[in-house]
């Protein structure tokens, strides 16, 4: 029982990384641009969603606000910070991308406050008892949103004309334009979906913890580098796989490997052995 | 003369500018990018302060950091033989978590409570400033001699195109792990030189925040840059205590400096200077 | 070449940092580190206020023998690397008589190297690293260092609860490995067992896995180090997952925010701390109204040890009658105050020596629950 209560106690930490991963290994998959940033995206979710909750009362609306709140700024950003420096070598936009992830914890230091915020009367937070193991209802829905985001992601991806938009502009921007498609545009949706999601893992890990701070986004900025990796990176399929493992790992590691290292550096091991093995990720293809 | 404000100032530029060039050996001339480039300023302050804990006199101290930094980096030069580019990128990132993991759970190391009251230099401030200093104008020198020499050369075709310059018969493993080695093993001696400067050394002060700051004065002062390299590593140090006045938007302006850089003038200072010399020729 | 430039451009901030302080000729200055900016900032910006309280209360009893004082700070980031030149700054440019650090152990031992080498008193208002005080004689400390606060956590959880099985959860850092060190060490003599340990580190807000497992263990007490960010969370989760076992903090659990955070989870936690919420010395309930009155929000420890380092520094400086550093030095080892935190003296070392205050969570705040005053328990560290 204890096992298969760690292992799911995994998964939920999966669920996070994965929402928060998805976007950031789309982003790459496009325009191999390790987006930083992007956990700042994560953290203004859980920002939003606090706020909109204490004011309304309702936890659906403040989905929805951060949701498009932040994917509409995740495509300002493309469009203000990353697109006029696509040309130029990849470290241009990494550190640029740091640079503004510095600046938006700053920010929301400065707005919002050193300590942080917490819902007034947190949402969800009833446990749930399952066969002996207690999970709160956020717990449930984390894994469970998780997985309706992805189930619908992965049917966007296969049956829709965006979705083969997406992977054939991933595929050959070139070929893909000379088809017609509009690249531009491909490159907006993706923002926005990417963001869109991180927006919601922060509203998610903000009701599971009852506290957004400024620096919430330090751990999935290099984390969720780390997962989009070992699903070889742009991979939605192999992201999504590497976050749950990682999830797992981490949950029974920090048990059981504790002595040895800390969580990063179980993580991070785990990376360097895999990549060593096999460098173009866990779960990539050779190129 | 100076006084004991400007010379502590001088010493975290010093210590700051050697970092910086040692990044810049490996990203800059060698095209190898580290996102755990603070890993080795940390081997390099441990050895320095536990091997002078230890009794070593402190240049050998020094020294055995130095070297202790270089060896380690030839092995995770190893990994740059693996992998490129952005996952190079992720596995130095991971390097760097490793180490401070592993210095976290290791008593014999400090643990979290870090290693404090080894002996120190027995120089007066001003005295280590000028070792400082002049450290970091050896490095400089070495760099600059370095990118005219055939290994710099060698370096150069490795960072333009790995491929082709295999095809030329360029010996690149080589010259990937010599850039690491020699990188690492200056990042070293500049860490034995923040434990001496400090005088107290924890997990904490070698992290992945660290190894962004170095890499941001690499790229904000222009990539392979040595003077770009020199005036951005100078200026970005000692930065924070500059705009004390302005408290609150200090980190904020960083990453903003940060930023604007990269997007207005990729690069860097180097870049930005060459282009305005540029202008001024064109111009009648 | 370009060290001259730098330096000329250094030399016109300072000058501009001079003008725009129009310090004035008869103030005496204090000097203080902390962290404002980055991860450390709420910590730092309750001590300095807390410091900023304590002087406006000086200066408004007329200041040091007729001198004001001024509150000089600057901002760390909690960096030991900022901290150096931050130290230096004070010391030689602003020629400050004693300086206090609001900071956290790192930024604060590497301060306190620099004070000792150019003979400056100084008090590390809540850094707990044992290493800071051993920087020299003119290094002083007004928090209780994590072991011995650990020691009365143990005596708290055996021998005033009656607890015997004991989780240690240990926030992996200096302040939380001291503190599980001191719980360790004196678990056994209260008859209490450990049964089990884990870690996490700073940056964890998720315990799901440690949650699971202590529910396992089945313990009847859970020693918990941490600070209100990590500790609140970590409460919430305990209870959520239907461990019951009451819940021993700290110090670092000592802020609203834990309580803010931890919602009903939070009632029956009990910490050892310093300031006693229900304290009825006029010292105490002045320093917890005014602050509130000055920063909005209430009084925590960080702030009360803000207050109590400045107070003590000036108390010094007016016994010793002058600013000569060693005369400050001797007045801050003489002292015998009663401060926001309590009576305070210092031992040979410079550790404090003080009761340990526990407070309990009750209907939404803390209040108290008892007091530990054992001098052999609580003795702090003599070299």
């Amino acid at each position: 029982m204890l096992y298969v209560e760690l292992f799911l106690q995994g998964l939920i930490q999966g669920s996070i990384y994965a929402l928060v991963a998805v976007g950031l290994t789309l982003v790459y998959g496009l325009l191999r641009i390790l987006h930083i940033a992007h956990a700042g995206l994560f953290t203004l979710g859980g920002y939003i969603g606090v706020l909109v909750t204490d004011a309304t009362g309702s936890l659906a609306l403040a989905l929805l606000v951060a949701a498009v709140t932040v994917g509409l700024l995740g495509m300002a950003l493309y469009r203000v910070c990353y697109e006029p420096i696509l040309n130029k070598p990849p470290f241009v936009a990494l550190i640029a991308s740091i640079g503004l992830f510095i600046a938006m914890e700053e920010i929301y230091r400065i707005v919002f406050g050193p300590y942080g915020l917490s819902y007034q009367a947190p949402p969800l937070q009833d446990s749930v008892v399952l066969w002996g193991m207690h999970l709160t209802q956020a717990e449930l829905a984390v894994m469970g949103g998780g997985v309706v985001v992805i189930a619908v992601l992965a049917l966007l991806a296969e049956k829709t004309r965006a979705g083969t938009a997406w992977k054939a502009t991933v595929t050959d921007p070139q070929m893909a334009q000379s088809f017609g498609i509009d690249t531009v545009r491909v490159r907006y949706l993706n923002f926005f979906i990417g963001s869109a999601l991180a927006a919601c893992a922060g509203v998610m890990v903000a009701l599971m913890n009852n506290l957004v701070e400024p620096t919430m986004g330090s751990v999935p900025s290099y984390k969720a580098l780390a997962i989009i990796v070992l699903g070889g990176l742009g991979d939605v399929r192999g992201t999504l796989i590497a976050a749950l493992a990682l999830g797992v790992i981490e949950a029974f590691g920090t048990i059981y490997l504790g002595d040895l290292m800390d969580r990063d550096a179980i993580a991070f091991a785990f990376l360097i052995v895999v990549l060593m093995i096999r460098p173009q990720g866990l779960l990539g293809r050779k190129a | 003369m100076l006084d004991a404000y400007h010379i502590s100032l001088l010493t975290v530029m010093g210590i700051s500018v050697t970092f910086a060039l040692s990044l810049n050996l490996i990203t800059g001339f060698c095209g190898q990018i580290s996102l755990g480039h603070a890993a080795f300023l940390g081997i390099g302050a441990y050895g320095a302060a536990l091997l002078s804990k230890a009794g070593l006199p402190v240049p050998l101290g020094l020294a055995a950091g130095a070297l202790l930094a270089g060896a380690i980096g030839a092995v995770v030069g190893l990994t740059s033989l693996r992998v490129r580019h952005d996952f190079l990128a992720i596995t130095t990132m991971g390097v760097g978590f490793l180490f401070l993991g592993i210095v976290r759970q290791q008593d014999a190391l400090g643990g979290e409570m870090g290693v404090s009251g080894f002996p120190g230099t027995g120089l007066d401030k001003e005295g280590f400033m000028v070792l400082v200093l002049a450290v970091a104008a050896a490095t400089a020198a070495f760099s600059l001699y370095l990118k005219k020499s055939w290994l710099g050369f060698a370096f150069d075709a490795v960072a333009e195109d790995e491929d082709t310059a295999r095809l030329l018969g360029v010996d690149v493993a080589r010259f990937k792990l010599a850039a690491f080695a020699m990188g690492c093993a200056i990042a070293g001696l500049a860490g034995g030189l923040y434990a001496h400067n400090v005088r107290f050394i924890d997990p904490d002060s070698f992290g992945f925040v660290e190894s962004i700051t170095v890499l941001s004065m690499v790229v904000i002062g222009g990539i392979g840059s040595v003077w770009g390299v020199i005036v951005a590593a100078a200026g970005l140090s000692v930065l924070p205590l500059w705009i004390q006045f302005i408290e609150d938007y200090k980190l904020l302006i960083y990453g903003g400096l940060l930023f604007a850089v990269m997007r207005f003038s990729p690069g860097g200072l180097a870049g930005a200077v060459a282009a305005v010399a540029r202008r001024g020729r064109t111009e009648p | 070449m370009m060290s001259r430039l730098l330096k000329g451009t250094a030399l016109a901030a300072v000058a501009a940092l001079f003008l725009a302080g129009g310090a004035g000729a008869e103030t005496i200055k204090i000097g203080m580190n902390a962290p404002q900016t980055g991860f450390a900032a709420a910590d730092g910006k309750a001590a300095v206020i807390g410091a900023q309280l304590a002087v406006e209360q000086a200066n408004a009893e007329g200041g040091v023998n007729g001198n004001q004082i001024e509150l000089v700070v600057y901002d760390d980031q909690a960096a030991p690397k900022q901290a150096v030149p931050i130290a230096t700054k004070l010391i030689e440019q602003d020629k400050v008589a004693v300086g206090i650090s609001g900071s956290y152990s790192g930024a604060t031992r590497a301060a306190a190297g620099v004070y000792q080498a150019a003979g400056v008193p100084f008090i590390a208002a809540y850094a707990v690293h044992p290493d800071v005080t051993r920087s020299g004689d003119f290094v002083f400390r007004t928090a209780v260092v994590g072991e011995v606060q650990g020691r009365a956590g143990a005596m708290l959880a055996g021998k005033m609860l009656g607890k015997k099985r004991a989780v240690v959860i240990t926030l992996k850092n200096d302040f939380g490995v001291s503190l599980s060190a001191g719980f360790k060490e004196k678990a056994a003599d209260y008859g209490i067992t450990v049964v089990n340990e884990y870690e996490y580190s700073i940056k964890d807000r998720q315990f799901g896995p440690i949650v699971t497992k202590v529910k396992v263990d089945n313990p009847d007490v859970i020693y918990a180090t941490g600070y209100f960010f990590t500790a609140g969370p970590l409460v919430s989760q305990l209870r959520a997952g239907g461990v019951d076992a009451t819940v021993i903090g700290q110090e670092g659990y000592d802020s609203e925010k834990f309580i803010t955070i931890a919602k009903d989870a939070a009632e029956g936690v009990i910490i050892t701390t310093s300031l006693d919420r229900d304290s009825t010395v006029p010292e105490t309930k002045t320093f917890i109204a005014e602050f509130e009155k000055k920063a909005g929000f209430a009084a925590d420890m960080v702030a009360a040890s803000g207050h109590t380092a400045a107070k003590v520094a000036i108390a010094a400086l007016r016994k010793a009658g002058s600013t000569d550093p060693k005369a400050v030095r001797d007045a801050i080892a003489a002292t015998n105050v009663t401060a926001a935190i309590g009576d305070i003296s210092f031992n040979s070392l410079g550790e404090v020596r003080k009761n340990v205050q526990v407070q309990i969570v009750k209907g939404g705040a803390f209040h108290r629950h008892s007091v530990i005053s054992d001098p052999d328990l609580l003795a702090p560290p003599e070299k």
